[in-house]
């Protein structure tokens, strides 16, 4: 397979501060890739990297093996964004709005017009054309803001966490139009808040935390490895008993604590983990296997869940 | 591209009605509001000047005569030398003469008001009453006095009208406005995430820069075009110089005032800052650069300090296309240059702060 996106040694510092250390990821042809990672991890620095929007420290980028740093504007022609804010003008009409994105890549003219009408399908905003777009919904507006990146019909599609706020009926269009435009054979990067959503559409998810690659790998593979045998305890008692049995049991594995309950990943066992519990005086109410899956193998690579982090 | 980039900001500037109103309503209202402000004549009107002299007194009679005579003046008998000086108390004059049957003749006037004011009347008066008081009769004195424009100063037009100050004036103040449609538009596109999907297309930055630019300085010059339009229709407006002159003139001038909306951007992070601070400094620059108070009128200290600010130069070389009759590009090219001096400070202090990856 041809990777239609490579980084090598990719990092950006901010003064002292390190926001992306040295990312090395490859994305290849036709595959759609999940970038998961909490705030501050650095996803969007990283695709701010890969897009040319933001300069790098160091490393390189290539974007249908062509070097972004050699010949910006080839590389950059193959490449879609769709940012994470509502990257449109409000005031104007949706066909307004495409024809000014549409020339940021030199089309023009009938083929223009074509272009227009297709992304306007592919979003399923045809009948809203000639609306101004401040009449729309929210979702309708991430609609316009995808077909926006999506209008030069570009290798590598980037979408930086596109259905937030959105209804679920909007999500689900959304979901469909990536799946459509994956069927024409479009490479797709998708970050996101949201695990199911990046289970829902990605063949292979990459975990950012603390400025670099965590893990890389298909979910089935990313469970497999770093997903454990998970554990959730809800304990009776005090907040602060709770809050001081995490603490002891986070000497042998992953804690995440909501109010009473623990949901524990065990690197060496469970039997030690509980023990510590114990010992600081809790006691169990409640106790339940969790089933492996994406989340158990997020919280096991950062500490973190995605979601309370957002 | 730019073509494209100047359609959208067209479109997005005819559904900002609070932009068309700051553009091109509210120049339009200043002018009126300066306009009447400085026209001493009263519409063309002779100005009134309360009199009283004892009946029968032959002084007071020939300065009543004498003054109604001068253009200009008309005169308003009173009943008493106390009605004229309540009369000029209560501003429905703006001067009065008492003429006692003997002795000085007293001139009440408002000694509180500007000298800038105040001079010219009182300076008027003055002759009128030495003329009046003439042995010889009026009409067959030789002109003591006659005003000529040195050579080096071409004509100025026959009649001035204040408009031919006010309007060139606040088309300068407001034109320089352009610079924080600019600076908000700048943000704007970095707050709304536009500006990141500019810089992430094949696109130089150079040209996404132009791209932003552009649209607004054919902006300004609409504006500058629609001002003076109606200074020219409405206001009776003229033109004494060349208008290729006038053209080039506005064309520098808006273009220094886009220049400083690229250090606005380079410099201000948010809408708010710009809001206080950007309107603030156009305010002062627009003062002491004559927008308001014209700089004729000004002090010698105040008139120098004028020219450190681009809209001095602005207004001098205005007011000589405007005033000054056969006034050529040539003869305003000094005011030209510095206006295109300062283009090039505020672009290339623009350029040397402009964060394009903020």
């Amino acid at each position: 397979m041809t990777a239609v996106l490579s980084l090598r040694g990719l990092g950006k510092d901010y003064g002292a501060r390190t926001a992306v250390g040295a990312v090395d990821l490859e994305v290849q042809r036709g595959e759609c890739l999940g970038l998961l990672g909490p705030n501050g991890a650095g996803k969007t620095t990283t695709i701010s990297m890969a897009c040319g929007v933001i300069t790098p420290s160091r490393g390189a980028v290539a974007i249908g093996g062509i070097d972004l740093a050699r010949d910006p504007y080839a590389a950059k022609a193959k490449l879609g964004l769709v940012p994470q804010e509502l990257a449109i003008y409000e005031e104007l009409s949706a066909t307004q709005n495409l024809r000014y994105f549409g020339s940021l890549y030199g089309l023009a003219g009938k083929r223009l017009a074509g272009r227009i009408a297709w992304a306007l399908d592919v979003v399923g905003l045809r009948d809203r054309a000639v609306e101004q777009v401040k009449r729309f919904s929210g979702g309708m507006k991430r609609r316009l803001n995808l077909a926006a990146g999506l209008l030069h019909e570009p290798e590598l599609l980037i979408l930086d966490e596109p259905t937030v706020g959105v209804d679920p009926q909007s999500r689900n269009h959304i979901f469909e139009s990536i799946r459509a435009l994956r069927g024409m054979g479009m490479t797709v990067i998708y970050t996101s808040h949201y695990m199911e959503e990046v289970e829902a559409l990605c063949d292979r998810v990459a975990i950012m935390d603390g400025g670099t690659i965590a893990a890389t790998g298909s979910i089935a593979e990313l469970v497999a490895v770093h997903a454990g045998k998970g554990l959730e305890l809800e304990l009776a008692g005090s907040l602060e008993i709770t809050a001081l049995a995490a603490a002891a049991a986070a000497h042998h594995g992953t804690v995440q604590r909501d109010g009473h309950v623990l949901r524990l990943l065990a690197t060496g066992g469970l039997a030690p983990m509980i023990a510590a519990i114990e010992a600081c005086g809790a006691t169990i109410a409640r106790i339940e296997s969790r089933e492996a899956n994406l989340e158990t193998a997020f919280l096991a690579l950062t500490g973190k869940t995605l979601r309370d982090e957002s | 591209m730019i073509g494209a980039a100047i359609r959208k900001d067209v479109w997005l500037l005819l559904r900002d009605r609070g932009a068309l109103i700051s553009l091109f309503l509210l120049p339009i209202i200043f002018m009126i509001a300066f306009g009447s402000m400085f026209n001493n004549s009263s519409d063309g009107k002779p100005r009134p000047i309360a009199v009283w002299y004892a009946p029968g007194d032959q002084r007071g009679a020939a300065i009543a005569k004498t003054l109604d005579e001068t253009p200009g003046f008309r005169t308003e008998l009173a009943g008493s030398a106390d009605v004229v000086r309540q009369r000029v108390a209560t501003e429905e004059v703006g001067a009065g003469l008492v003429v006692p049957a003997t002795g000085p003749i007293e001139l009440s006037i408002d000694l509180g008001a500007p000298v800038q004011v105040r001079g010219p009347l009182q300076g008027a008066l003055t002759s009128v009453v030495m003329r009046a008081s003439s042995s010889i009769p009026i009409d067959k004195l030789p002109p003591m006095v006659e005003a000529r424009t040195p050579p080096g100063l071409a004509r100025p037009l026959a009649e001035i009208t204040p408009f031919q100050v006010t309007v060139p004036g606040n088309a300068v103040l407001f034109g320089f406005f352009i610079a924080l449609t600019v600076a908000m538009a700048f943000v704007g596109e970095r707050k709304t995430g536009t500006w990141r999907r500019l810089l992430a297309a094949p696109v130089p930055r150079w040209k996404a820069l132009l791209a932003t630019l552009v649209p607004y300085y054919l902006v300004g010059l609409t504006q500058l075009a629609f001002l003076f339009g109606v200074g020219i229709g409405v206001f009776g407006m003229r033109i004494a110089g060349s208008i290729p002159a006038l053209v080039v003139l506005s064309m520098s001038v808006v273009l220094c005032a886009v220049s400083l909306g690229l250090l606005f951007a380079a410099v201000a992070r948010t809408e708010k800052q710009l809001g206080g601070i950007g309107s603030v400094v156009l305010l002062v620059m627009g003062m002491l650069g004559g927008c308001m108070f014209p700089r004729l009128m000004m002090p010698v200290f105040m008139k120098q300090l004028g020219l450190c600010v681009p809209h001095g130069w602005a207004l001098d070389a205005y007011y000589s296309v405007l005033v000054r009759e056969g006034t050529s590009l040539a003869d305003i090219a000094p005011s030209i240059f510095a206006i295109l001096g300062f283009a090039v400070v505020f672009a290339g202090a623009g350029i040397a702060l402009f964060r394009f990856e903020r």
